[in-house]
């Protein structure tokens, strides 16, 4: 309990995290505690990792319908929590894994999609590191 | 020299080989006296045909007689054969020389001689025949009853006939002897050659038995075991003496126990199908009731005790699913889907769950080989094939690592055959024990392990399973570390190729205005809601942890208190067939693994639930609002969902299940006394 908290609003950049999202979670927390937004946020960079791993090992495989359907996944949760940019990194790799454009018209080329999978992956990584460093800054605040 | 052979007053034959048959080259004066037949009837002609022609019985008249003209050029050295030729009421022994040039035969002498009257006369002139039997023996044998013995001369012509063979095949001695055997036999196996074949083999080896059909007098057939002997006097083929006896009975009886073992075998499975599925279905409830009991306050004891209670109620759960399963696989019921299997996809959801369950120290490992089809099968069936086989080497594994492999082993035009491996550097099994894996309640019982919980059909459930999917399944020693190599295989027919992807247009959310009816309306609602909240029970269906957390979060912070969170679609399903229909609301995700949220939909409203369901997902199609409708869902939030929608929707739907669209209708009274204070406004904002 830090005698002055820094608001999320002060640390967290609102094109990496949806603050109205990211708030109703917070303000689920009891009022002198983190547990439980710390459990959904820690709980998140777990999966993410997992995925993250899934991910690579799908995209080794070339299994385009699973890297969808991680993509799929990861999208979910988050965007629960207001992660947009790794949201939307999500999105691209669910569109691309399912034989889609961004705008989610039809793209035939296999080949294609997975270059773009391979991007979107790289990106949706580095995204999901910058706004993990973010966060974890932000709850360390509460350590002490 | 030949004119000599044709001038010889002894009845002689000179026989040519060719090919495979014998063909008459001089005949001598002698014999077309004696046969009463011109030159041009045999000189040229094949011998057996020229012997032979006409006869009903040709095919059998032959016999004797090639079997004595093989064995005579086979041992080089003469051979008689009784009776090889009738002419009128007599008959002739044949006296067979061979004639080599060097090593090659160059003809055959076949030399005749009138042989005494042996062919039985209906009044049994026994003594006149050539078949030596004694009177002492011909009185016993004429007596026995149960079995038919008889005697055949060397053509199968039947010479004698008893007690047992009259009441047996329905002819009287007069009509049936100087007959020909074969009449017992049925047309196809005549036209088989099946009596023909009896008789050379019998000559071949001494003796045949043989077990088959044989048909009376009267047409009608019984079950008969028939042995041939053939019968020698100094050295001579003289006949065959055949004892055939009737097993009708004993046929009759197999069949009988085949068919109540049959019907015994239905009832017992019928009756585990059935009683499985009776027990299983308090067991939810027992386990539902429990799980939410483990969530209350607890002293320690007591939480030990509900553990216990738990923990005891899953093992019978899966001792009853496995029940099931064998009794609807021995009863040949069980289904097998066609669907795409996404092989790789399944393997990492599985380790990925028996990973949790590993040993400290034991470490898992992937193997998939690249590029894994996707193909059609049945991906629930493989995925409990694969979950019993890991889930196995991850139980009986204490130390060093399971490895899974997955590959394609075979592949044709339309099927790939895939292999899965798995590892293990467990204890292994030990090599008599190995034969009995597969078989239906199997366990190993080791010293130094305790008895496994469960029934032991894993295996055999697994083996039955494979079968279905076209494949097998097996295990061998693992030649590093002692452990075990269980390996699977099943068929899955290739995808064919259509792309029928479903563009997704822009979203076509329902509005989201959380700023509206913020500020005291919202407080206004959360008051309302929280005060129905207590008493409201809701099933919430999301695969997600992080967002199960989150929506739970949300609602216990309106003040519910009886959530239930199921991981999918079936969970629900079965959530609901377990617990009675006793919730008020159900959140339902869409896209999920098992069974989707509309399939889940579709069941539960099919089971005449009318629980308003609320359908969550994260992307919104074009149309998606009319589908959701379609397959039975109420409404519908967008994910992320937000908090305040999420409050309305739950005012809306606990107040006025029946008809929460309504504006100025009238509240029912029921939902009235739920929802005492609410204004129309506030369930409309």
């Amino acid at each position: 309990m830090a005698p002055v908290e820094d608001q999320p609003e002060d640390v967290l950049d609102s094109s990496l995290v949806d603050l109205n999202t990211f708030n109703q979670i917070l303000e689920m927390d009891e009022p002198d505690d983190h547990e439980f937004s710390t459990s959904i946020v820690f709980g998140f960079f777990d999966q993410a990792e997992e995925t993250f791993a899934a991910m690579d090992t799908a995209l080794a495989e070339k299994n385009l319908e699973e890297l969808s359907s991680l993509g799929h996944f990861l999208k979910g949760s988050s965007a629960t929590i207001g992660l947009t940019k790794v949201r939307d990194g999500c999105e691209h790799i669910q569109r691309y894994g399912k034989l889609e454009n961004i705008d989610g018209s039809s793209e035939p080329d296999e080949d294609l999609c997975l270059e773009r999978l391979t991007k979107a992956i790289q990106t949706v990584k580095e995204d999901y590191k910058e706004v993990e460093t973010v966060l974890r800054k932000y709850y360390e605040q509460f350590d002490s | 020299m030949s004119e000599i052979l044709d001038l010889l007053p002894v009845p002689t034959l000179v026989v040519q080989p060719l090919g495979d048959s014998y063909r008459i080259q001089r005949a001598s004066v002698g014999l077309l006296q004696a046969w009463d037949r011109t030159r041009e009837d045999l000189v040229d002609k094949d011998l057996f045909v020229a012997l032979y022609r006409g006869s009903k019985t040709a095919r059998f008249d032959r016999i004797p007689l090639a079997y004595a003209i093989e064995t005579a050029v086979a041992t080089k050295a003469l051979r008689l054969c009784h009776a090889a030729y009738v002419s009128g009421d007599d008959t002739w022994t044949a006296r067979i020389t061979p004639v080599h040039k060097e090593e090659d035969l160059s003809c055959l002498l076949l030399q005749w001689e009138k042989a005494e009257l042996h062919v039985a006369v209906p009044d049994g002139g026994m003594s006149q025949s050539w078949l030596p039997i004694d009177d002492a023996f011909r009185i016993l044998i004429h007596a026995v009853k149960d079995y038919a013995i008889f005697l055949l001369d060397t053509r199968g012509n039947i010479v004698t006939w008893n007690t047992g063979a009259e009441l047996n095949k329905g002819y009287k001695k007069e009509e049936i002897i100087g007959k020909h055997f074969s009449v017992f036999y049925s047309e196809e196996d005549l036209q088989r050659g099946k009596p023909d074949g009896a008789l050379e083999r019998c000559l071949r080896e001494g003796r045949v038995e043989d077990e088959g059909w044989r048909y009376r007098k009267d047409g009608s057939r019984f079950w008969a075991n028939v042995v041939i002997t053939a019968i020698y006097k100094n050295d001579i083929h003289v006949g065959f003496g055949k004892v055939t006896r009737n097993l009708n009975e004993r046929k009759e009886n197999e069949l009988r126990l085949v068919a109540a073992y049959e019907e015994s075998s239905r009832l017992k499975n019928d009756f585990l199908a059935n009683i499985s599925h009776e027990i299983r279905t308090p067991m939810h409830g027992m386990l539902s009731a429990c799980s939410l009991l483990l969530d209350t306050e607890l002293s320690e004891e007591q939480r030990e005790t509900a553990n216990l209670i738990d923990e005891s109620g899953r093992v019978l759960l899966q001792v009853i699913n496995d029940i099931l399963d064998y009794s609807k696989l021995a009863a040949g019921r069980f289904s097998v889907q066609s669907d795409v299997v996404d092989i790789a996809g399944i393997i990492i959801s599985v380790t990925r769950m028996v990973r949790t369950t590993l040993q400290p120290g034991v470490s898992m490992h992937l193997d998939l080989a690249p590029g894994l089809p996707k193909a059609m099968g049945d991906p629930i069936r493989y995925r409990q094939i694969a979950e019993n086989i890991i889930g196995n080497a991850g139980k009986f594994t204490e130390k060093g690592s399971i490895t899974v492999q997955v590959s394609v082993s075979a592949e044709d035009k339309t099927t790939h055959t895939l292999l899965t491996k798995v590892i293990d550097t467990g204890h292994g099994v030990p090599g008599d024990a190995a034969a009995k894996l597969f078989e239906p309640f199997t366990q190993l019982d080791t010293t130094y392990q305790k008895r496994r919980q469960g029934t032991g059909l894993g295996l055999s459930i697994s083996k039955s399973l494979c079968e279905l999917l076209g494949g097998d399944i097996g295990y061998e020693r693992n030649p590093e570390g002692g452990g075990s190599i269980f390996w699977f295989s099943v068929k899955l027919d290739k995808v064919k190729k259509t792309t029928s992807t479903i563009p997704e247009r822009g979203a076509d959310e329902p509005s989201r205005s959380p700023s509206k009816g913020q500020g005291t309306d919202a407080g206004a609602q959360l008051n309302l809601l929280r005060g129905i909240a207590r008493t409201k029970r809701i099933l919430a269906v999301e695969d997600n942890i992080i967002n199960q957390k989150v929506l739970v979060g949300m609602l216990h912070g309106f003040g519910f208190e009886d959530i239930t969170v199921a991981g999918d679609g079936s969970q629900a399903v079965s959530i609901l067939v377990s617990e009675g229909h006793v919730f008020d609301l159900i959140f339902m995700d869409i896209s999920m693994p098992v069974m989707n949220g509309y399939e889940a939909t579709v069941r539960i409203r099919s089971s005449g639930s009318r629980v308003p369901i609320i359908a969550m997902t994260a992307y919104a199609l074009k149309g998606d609002r009319e589908f959701c409708l379609e397959k039975g869902v109420d409404d519908y939030i967008a994910k992320p969902v937000n908090r305040q929608l999420l409050m309305q929707k739950l005012l809306r739907w606990l107040c006025h299940p029946d008809n929460p669209a309504h504006v100025n209708g009238n509240i029912t009274e029921e939902a009235a006394n739920d929802c005492p204070a609410i204004s129309q406004e506030l369930v409309q904002a």
